[in-house]
C-alpha cells in the first residue's frame, strides 16, 4: 500500500515538474502539455544508431530510472509513509544517486557519437565536482540528528529546522542538487544550443520517454532530499503530514527548476575550481560549526 | 547465526555475479566497458554485504564504487591517448606472469580462508544501527593508524595524478 502510494505521489510529482519544466522554458503552462509530448515520445519510432554499444544504450535510460526510484525508497512523506526505513537511509539517498554518473556514462559512450559522449563525460567532471558537496552535508545533518535513519532526521528537526540550523550546508546541498540532476546553471552535460542536447542526443522515442521521466523523478527525489533534511519533512501545523511533505518538495523543486536559468551557465573547469577551493572548505566549516554547537548546546 | 536457504540462494546468486563481472573485465575489448564490468562486481559484491546483513557495509560499497570506477575509467580514456575511448584494445598483459600471479593470489587467499582462525560465529546480527556505530568507534580507535595512512597515500597520490595531467607551462589555462 505504501508503495502504490509513494509510486503514485512519484508519477504526480514528475508530470507537474514536466508542466513547470515546460512553463519556464516555453513561458505557458499546461498540465496537459507533458502528457501531449509524453504520448508522442512513445509512439515516435525509436532508432538505434548504427555501430551502437547495444548493452550501455539499452540499459541507461532504465538503469537512470532504477536509481532514482531506489533513492525514493527511503525518502518519506510521513512518519508511517516510507517504502523502508533503513538505519543508512541518509548515505543510501547517495549511494543511489551514484548510480545517476554510471547511467549518464553508459548513456553518454553507448550510442557511439561524438555530442553524446562528450555530454556523459561531462557529467563525470561535474560529479567529481559535486560529490563531496552532496556527502559533507548530509553528515553534517546526520551529526545533529545522531542517525542515518530519514525518519530520526526529520524528528531532529521538531525544535529547529535544519535550514536555520545549518544554512550553510543548505545553500551546498542544493546547488550540488542541481549539478546531481543536470540542471541549469550546471546543465552542460545536456546543455542545449551546444552540444545539442549531449547525453539525450541520440535517444528517441520511448527510450528518450524513459530518460526524461527518470530525470524528472530524480529532480523529484532530490527536492524531497532537501525538504527532509533542511526544511523539517512533514513537520508543519494544520495540514497533514503528507500534505506538508508534498508541498515543500513541490516548492523545492519549483525553486531548483526556476533559480538556475536566472544564472549563466557555468564551464567545467569554473565548476571544479568552484566546488573544490570554495564548496569543499565551506562544508568542512559547516561540519565544524555543527559539532561545536552539538557539543556545547546540551540537548 | 544460522542462515537460511534464501539468503544462501542470494548470496550465491551475487557471489556468482561479481566473479562472472570479473570475468568480463578481461574478455571485453573497450576500456570503458571494461571499467563498468569491474564497477558492478564490485555493486555485486555490496549486495553479498547486504544480504549478509551488514547495511552500513553493503550501502558504502555500492556507492563508493559506483563513483570510483568511473573516474578509473575517465583516467583510463585521458591517459591512453584514445579520445572517449572508443578504440579497441586488448585488456590482457604479460599473460605468463599474469597467471602465475592470480594463481598465487588465489591460493594465497584460499589458504587464509580455509587456515584461519575465523572464531564462532556470530549468534545475532547486531542492529543496523549499532553496527554503523560501532564500525565507527573502530575507525577513530584501533583502526585509526591504518586508515589515515591509507587515506593520506590515497591524498598523494591524487595530488600526484593532478600533477601528472595538468599542462606543464600553463598555457592551457582554466
Amino acid at each position: 500500500m505504501t508503495i502504490v502510494a509513494i509510486l503514485a505521489a512519484l508519477i504526480a510529482g514528475a508530470w507537474l515538474l514536466a508542466a513547470v519544466e515546460s512553463w519556464v522554458t516555453h513561458g505557458r503552462f499546461s498540465l496537459t502539455r507533458p502528457l501531449i509530448a509524453a504520448l508522442a515520445l512513445a509512439g515516435r519510432e525509436s532508432i538505434v544508431p548504427r555501430k551502437s554499444d547495444r548493452l550501455f544504450f539499452e540499459a541507461a535510460p532504465v538503469l537512470l530510472l532504477v536509481a532514482g526510484l531506489l533513492a525514493a525508497a527511503v525518502i518519506p512523506l510521513a512518519p508511517g509513509l516510507i517504502i523502508v526505513d533503513l538505519a543508512t537511509g541518509a548515505l543510501f539517498v547517495n549511494a543511489a544517486l551514484a548510480y545517476v554518473l554510471v547511467a549518464l556514462i553508459m548513456a553518454g559512450w553507448g550510442p557511439d557519437g561524438a555530442y553524446a559522449m562528450i555530454g556523459g563525460w561531462r557529467f563525470l567532471g561535474q560529479f567529481v565536482g559535486y560529490s563531496m558537496l552532496i556527502v559533507m552535508p548530509i553528515t553534517a545533518v546526520a551529526m545533529r540528528a545522531e542517525s542515518l535513519s530519514t525518519l530520526r532526521i526529520v524528528a531532529s528537526q521538531a525544535a529547529l529546522w535544519n535550514i536555520a540550523y545549518q544554512p550553510l550546508g543548505f545553500v551546498l546541498f542544493v546547488a550540488a542538487a542541481l549539478a546531481l540532476s543536470w540542471l541549469p546553471p550546471f546543465d552542460l552535460p545536456a546543455a542545449a544550443g551546444d552540444l545539442a542536447g549531449g547525453v539525450e542526443t541520440e535517444y528517441t522515442g520511448v527510450r528518450l520517454l524513459i530518460l526524461r521521466l527518470a530525470r524528472m523523478i530524480i529532480v523529484l527525489v532530490l527536492a524531497a532530499a532537501v525538504t527532509i533534511f533542511y526544511l523539517g519533512g512533514w513537520l508543519g501545523p494544520w495540514l497533514p503530514g503528507w500534505a506538508w511533505s508534498g508541498l515543500k518538495t513541490v516548492v523545492v523543486a519549483v525553486g531548483m527548476l526556476t533559480l538556475g536559468r536566472r544564472l549563466p551557465r557555468i564551464r567545467e573547469a569554473r565548476f571544479l575550481e568552484l566546488c573544490w577551493k570554495l564548496g569543499v572548505p565551506l562544508a568542512l566549516v559547516n561540519i565544524l560549526f555543527v559539532g561545536v554547537i552539538a557539543l556545547v548546546v546540551p540537548t | 547465526m544460522i542462515a537460511d536457504p534464501g539468503q544462501i540462494l542470494f548470496l550465491t546468486f551475487f557471489g556468482a555475479a561479481a566473479v562472472w563481472f570479473g570475468v568480463v573485465v578481461f574478455r571485453t575489448r573497450s576500456m570503458v566497458r571494461s571499467a563498468i564490468a569491474l564497477l558492478f562486481s564490485q555493486t555485486a559484491v555490496g549486495a553479498m554485504f547486504l544480504v549478509m546483513q551488514a547495511e552500513f557495509l553493503g550501502v558504502l560499497q555500492i556507492m563508493m564504487m559506483a563513483s570510483e570506477m568511473s573516474i578509473m575509467a575517465i583516467f583510463m580514456v585521458m591517459f591512453m591517448m584514445d579520445p572517449g575511448g572508443l578504440g579497441a584494445m586488448e585488456m590482457t598483459h604479460q599473460k605468463r606472469l599474469s597467471l602465475k600471479a592470480g594463481g598465487t593470489g588465489f591460493v594465497l587467499a584460499l589458504a587464509v580462508i580455509l587456515l584461519g582462525g575465523w572464531g564462532a560465529a556470530v549468534q545475532e546480527v547486531p542492529e543496523a544501527a549499532v553496527q554503523t556505530a560501532a564500525l565507527g568507534r573502530e575507525l577513530l580507535g584501533r583502526s585509526m593508524f591504518i586508515f589515515e595512512s591509507a587515506g593520506l597515500t590515497i591524498l598523494t597520490a591524487m595530488i600526484a595524478a593532478t600533477m601528472v595531467a595538468i599542462a606543464p607551462h600553463g598555457e592551457d589555462e582554466a
